[in-house]
């Protein structure tokens, strides 16, 4: 009451009034509202056409999907270590550029392999 | 589990339909399903002059998941079908077809092989709106007709009796081809 | 030229008062136009024909009608030529495939018509190809023009002609299983009759005449 209360006290309200929301908003749209069946909803949605084939069984998906997600993670890690560097630049100095040029440099020979290997290819 | 048409008939649920009525018609919001020249007649009901946005509908949904109201816009053709109705059949009940214009109505101009004479073909519809393409405030004058007749929709035991009275008053009625108009 | 007029308002014969039957006008087809052309046309043909050497055999006719070259090819020669024309003469831009259909004009039923487009000289020409009903073959122009693709697919469609070579002839905008090629000129209407209150208004292609 003095201010001596815990500062974290409004944000575990706000997350529980949110969730609260959320599970109101759920469990109303289960006990009201028409359940009618269709086949269709079960399908998926693709503007009214018939669904191109899935994957589903086999999980046989073209390998450009595969790579692209993969190169993504390489590529964001490296930046989510380079933001730190950004950050603290002026204490690191002379020691931090050189190390982070090793760094850049060795995940730039990676990204010329797969430059040069067709991997940034689409069709 | 639908615990609105589970309640008994009498005060109870005509407080509840009333309610219910109120809610639906004042947050449809329709699927994007705009196909020739009424659909622009619906984006310039959607846009700033004559507003949509005054009963809640300015979103489009393209997803037929989260509408719930179709405004077939334009001409349906042979292959546009059964695109039509598997959209429709996506959408959650309770759902709403508006046919906008002559050509969702009837076919239009188009008696022909390429297009469907008349999205009732296809889908149920709600409102039939002439027009071509008719003007952005015809639109809003359908929707309106529209919400009425969603307010005073009934629901559960009431509902049943509604649909049973219209379907023996269609039974018996004249068959159009035997109305004298002003062409016999 | 026929004494049945067909075609507009108040007309006798079939009674047609939509104009739907079209009006039937002397329709004289320009035969081979001879040189010179005018304008640029007299250069076009020169080049095609150092260009290649068979030109005589593979031009069928030379039309120029109202101001419009027209070459009509033998379907055999038709990529050489279109190739001679787009590599050496320029002509880059193809604007589509359309089709024509004369039911009257037995072994030429079908035609295709290729209109060519030369940005650079401001040159505009037409490529005609006719083919028997039964037989609608046609080298396909995909490998030449690639947007070709597309205008083939449509023309196929509505027409019948089948284009060899072409990767991927299906039905564009008609569904995939229709029968039948709906611009042909023996292809019905379809139309239904519209039911209003008292009467009955029959499609366009069968009202009466209201004399």
């Amino acid at each position: 009451m003095t201010g001596t209360s815990n500062p974290y006290i409004p944000i575990l309200v706000i997350g529980a009034i949110g969730l609260g929301f959320a599970l109101f908003s759920v469990g109303i749209s289960l006990l009201t509202g028409p359940a009618r069946y269709n086949r269709a909803k079960l399908d998926a949605y693709e503007c009214g056409i018939e669904p191109s084939p899935q994957a589903a069984e086999g999980g046989r998906f073209p390998v450009k999907y595969f790579l692209t997600a993969m190169l993504f993670i390489i590529f964001d890690i490296e930046i989510v270590f380079l933001y730190p560097w950004a950050v603290t630049f002026d204490q690191l100095g002379l020691f931090g550029l050189v190390e982070m040029g090793i760094f850049i440099a060795t995940v730039f020979v990676a990204y010329t392999y797969v430059w040069r290997r067709g991997g940034l290819e689409w069709d | 589990m639908g615990l609105e048409e589970k309640l008994p008939s009498g005060f109870l649920l005509t407080s509840v339909e009333k309610l219910a009525g109120y809610m639906r018609k004042n947050s449809l919001w329709p699927a994007t399903f705009g196909l020739a020249c009424c659909a622009i007649e619906m984006m310039a009901a959607g846009a700033g002059r004559y507003d949509l946005a005054r009963f809640g509908m300015e979103v489009f949904r393209a997803s037929p998941r989260q509408a719930d109201l179709m405004i077939v816009a334009g001409r349906v053709s042979n292959k546009m079908a059964p695109v039509l109705r598997q959209i429709y059949d996506q959408m959650a009940a309770p759902k709403w077809v508006i046919a906008m214009g002559a050509c969702a109505s009837s076919g239009g101009m188009f008696n022909n092989y390429a297009i469907v004479q008349g999205v009732d073909h296809v889908v149920p519809v709600d409102i039939y709106l002439p027009g071509c393409p008719p003007r952005p405030e015809m639109l809003m004058d359908a929707i309106l007709k529209l919400h009425d007749q969603i307010y005073v929709e009934k629901l559960g035991p009431n509902r049943e009796l509604v649909i049973k009275n219209v379907e023996a008053a269609a039974l018996a009625a004249l068959p159009t081809h035997q109305m004298k108009g002003l062409l016999a | 030229m026929s004494n049945d007029e067909r075609g507009s308002f108040g007309i006798h014969g079939t009674g047609d008062t939509s104009g739907y039957g079209g009006l039937v006008r002397n329709q004289v087809s320009p035969g081979s136009t001879e040189r010179p052309f005018g304008g640029y046309f007299d250069q076009v043909t020169d080049d095609l024909e150092r260009a290649y050497p068979d030109f005589a055999d593979a031009i069928e006719r030379i039309v120029v009608d109202r101001g419009e070259l027209t070459l009509h090819i033998k379907r055999e020669r038709l990529v050489d030529v279109a190739l001679i024309l787009r590599d050496r003469l320029k002509f880059e831009n193809c604007l589509g495939v359309s089709g024509v259909h004369y039911p009257a004009d037995t072994n030429r039923e079908l035609h295709a018509v290729y209109p060519l487009l030369s940005m650079t000289n401001n040159q505009r020409i037409r490529l005609e190809v006719s083919v028997p009903d039964s037989d609608p073959h046609i080298p396909s122009l995909v490998e030449v023009w690639a947007g070709n693709n597309w205008n083939e697919r449509e023309t196929f469609d509505m027409f019948g002609i089948i284009f060899d070579g072409h990767p991927g002839l299906t039905r564009i905008l008609m569904p995939d299983d229709w029968q039948g090629h709906p611009q042909r000129k023996d292809y019905a209407l379809g139309g239904i009759p519209v039911e209003h209150k008292g009467a009955t208004t029959p499609p366009p292609n069968e009202r009466r005449s209201y004399k």
